[in-house]
């Protein structure tokens, strides 16, 4: 079953390349955060109720809910809909990602370990080549917050993988995710003019 | 104490924030330097004990925690009065901020363990995004926001560093990922998750240390921050990134990856050092010159560390000596803006006539900041030379020092113009504003340390230094 959902996991990531209107992206984080809740379900079985419970809640929380809630919040007051009319063309973009999955599926059958599902480690590495390739290749200030917020699913991810008897770690992830939801999204998304590339006022 | 240390600080902070009125905000912020004080005081009494389990009073940490407990005292000083026009809720937010800035700067330098080091940093990038933020400018916001998006890009890239160590770890193995735990099994942990562990944390608190490629987000939070906050992202809280990446190296440096580390750290260095001396020769604004000073000496201190042996000492010596000349250019900086209201180096001009205290203390800053004798940085970077003669390094030796001369050239030239040339453009010709000479003492006596270390180190010093790498093959 985890398999199953990493791989639904995977296609969402690329579909992240195809998709030309912002709500699309913001539909996409809402999905990844339930993906990331079921597999934290299944994966965490060593983790004790407590600890699995706010790991839950905190995926369905923050993840699906709060998260891209803010972010619809942002496009409607922006009024922006379209990706790339400041950002690479989509397929390009797509041949970018395949490469990265290519490259992720290679490197992690090179970091082979008992301890660490290769699929895992797999998806994982994907995840933050398509968050930095969407940081890198949009312009848009609210693309480079969704590529952010993929990078730091690609480090939940990570941590999901060695979690089991480090909830610790999962934990502190976490407290990134409120950092990031609240501070970044909360605070900038809403002060800044997101659907432009209004940042030059600081410069050599 | 430590408990007591963080608990003071929270209420001290709150209580900053939370009363409307400026003389108890003094009052408070002043008796929280007093207490980071009596805290470091301690530290140095109590050497190599741990306590709540996190935090140990090592020779690294406690070195680094005294150059904030003495930067302390003029951060606030200097602080105060670039906030007195404020509203009194800015003036505490302002102070509030700060106060738990140095509070979180504090535990960083002290966690013996990976997760909570990673914490404390993370913590201090909240408490600067709201001291950056403070003149509620659209410029300020900006650099808030990028520093706040790629420091949190970089904590992210970090963190899977650390999550790379997990995975040397295996399962049930360690439940907290404390140094001491690490250096027990770090000799059979694969090479390569080694190397990948060590490029994320090196990318990721580059962020901090303001290394190339991530030194950016210092550099345009350096232009906009309050003085006081620019010269304490650009020392005390360079020092937290340079920590992280130190204790990690440190961890490292007795496995086959070594060579790998030094050769990646120099590599690092050089390009800073390249970046900063390109940016310095056309640097028009006076806190990005100096922000890109900065990344000069953080390149120097990783060529330093790559460089091994003698390098080591010269790379603590050289973090310590630049936190504090450089921090008196940055607050002689406010002082410079309140009389000509610019930071833009054409506008700038006849400071010496205009307040020869303060022209004096450039002139003296900009001989200690290029490390020309006396100043206690030429020692540092002679032994990072003979570090680099020593290795065989002849390449690096080179490309290093002909960078240094364009740095040089490029700082001198400008500090040299606003000292005793007209200004070039209408903006200068302001009628310039009035600063007490008193209000340089500080930067003075932060200026004389620098000198005085480069005839006398004292002993206590000597011997601190060499504990911090103590394990380290020479």
């Amino acid at each position: 079953m985890i398999n199953y959902l990493i791989v639904l996991f995977a296609i969402t990531l690329m579909y992240f390349s195809s998709a030309d209107r912002l709500i699309t992206y913001v539909k996409l984080i809402a999905i990844q955060g339930l993906l990331l809740c079921g597999i934290a379900i299944f994966e965490l079985k060593e983790v004790n109720t407590p600890n699995l419970l706010f790991i839950v809640a905190e995926t369905l929380l923050f993840k699906t809910l709060i998260l891209p809630w803010l972010l619809a919040r942002i496009l409607h007051r922006s009024g922006v809909t379209k990706v790339h009319r400041l950002a690479m063309p989509g397929f390009y973009l797509l041949i970018f990602s395949i490469f990265g999955l290519l490259i992720s599926v290679i490197l992690a059958k090179i970091l082979i370990n008992p301890y660490i599902n290769t699929i895992y480690l797999a998806i994982a590495l994907f995840t933050l080549v398509t968050g930095l390739l969407l940081i890198v290749t949009h312009k848009l200030i609210i693309s480079h917050l969704i590529g952010f917020l993929i990078i730091e699913n690609a480090v939940f991810m990570f941590s999901l993988a060695v979690g089991s008897e480090m909830p610790m770690l999962i934990n502190i992830g976490i407290l990134l995710d409120i950092f990031v939801g609240v501070l970044i999204l909360g605070f900038f998304g809403l002060r800044l003019k997101p659907h432009t590339n209004e940042l030059t006022l600081l410069k050599d | 104490m430590l408990l007591l240390f963080f608990v003071i600080s929270v209420l001290l902070s709150a209580s900053a924030f939370l009363f409307r009125n400026r003389a108890v905000t003094r009052i408070l912020t002043l008796a929280f330097s007093v207490v980071l004080i009596l805290f470091t005081v301690y530290g140095w009494s109590n050497l190599n004990e741990t306590e709540l389990a996190y935090f140990t009073f090592d020779s690294t940490g406690v070195l680094l925690l005294t150059v904030l407990a003495i930067l302390s005292l003029p951060a606030i000083y200097h602080g105060f009065i670039y906030t007195a026009d404020d509203s009194t809720k800015r003036y505490n937010i302002y102070h509030a901020g700060l106060i738990a800035l140095m509070t979180f700067m504090a535990g960083a330098y002290l966690a013996n363990t990976m997760t909570v080091l990673w914490i404390f940093v993370e913590a201090t990038t909240l408490a600067v995004a709201v001291l950056i933020y403070h003149d509620r400018t659209e410029m300020a916001l900006e650099a808030a926001w990028k520093y706040v998006f790629i420091c949190s890009t970089g904590i992210a890239l970090a963190y899977l560093g650390i999550l790379f160590l997990g995975f040397i770890y295996g399962r049930g193995d360690a439940p907290n990922l404390s140094f001491e735990s690490f250096s027990m099994v770090i000799s059979n942990a694969s090479p390569l998750y080694l190397k990948i562990s060590f490029i994320f944390v090196l990318v990721g608190f580059s962020t901090k240390m303001g290394l190339f490629p991530m030194h950016t987000v210092t550099i345009d939070a350096h232009s906009v921050a309050p003085p006081p906050v620019s010269a304490l992202i650009s020392t005390t809280l360079m020092n937290v990134g340079f920590l992280a990446i130190f204790r990690v190296y440190k961890l490292f440096a007795s496995t086959s990856v070594l060579p790998f580390m030094n050769h990646v750290l120099i590599l690092a260095g050089l390009l800073s050092l390249l970046t900063a001396a390109g940016y310095m020769l056309k640097a028009k604004h006076l806190k990005r010159m100096l922000a890109y000073s900065s990344l000069e000496n953080m390149g120097l201190v990783a060529i330093a560390i790559g460089a091994g042996a003698t390098g080591y000492y010269a790379a603590l010596l050289l973090i310590i000596l630049h936190s504090f000349a450089k921090s008196s250019l940055f607050y002689q900086m406010g002082q410079l803006s309140r009389i000509l209201h610019t930071f833009k180096l054409d506008a700038c001009g006849r400071y010496m006539k205009l307040y020869p205290a303060g022209a004096m203390v450039l002139l003296t800053g900009m001989i200690c900041i290029l490390a020309i004798p006396p100043s206690g940085l030429f020692i540092s970077e002679l032994m990072i030379f003979r570090g680099l003669v020593g290795n065989g390094q002849w390449f690096v030796l080179i490309v290093s020092i002909i960078l240094l001369c364009f740095v040089i050239y490029a700082m001198s030239i400008r500090i040299m113009h606003i000292t005793f040339s007209d200004p070039r453009d209408e903006e200068g010709s302001k009628l310039p504003g009035a600063v007490s000479p008193v209000e340089t003492v500080s930067q003075f006596f932060l200026l004389a340390i620098v000198i005085m270390l480069c005839f006398y180190q004292p002993p206590f010093l000597a011997d601190m230094i060499n504990q911090s790498f103590a394990i380290l093959p020479r």
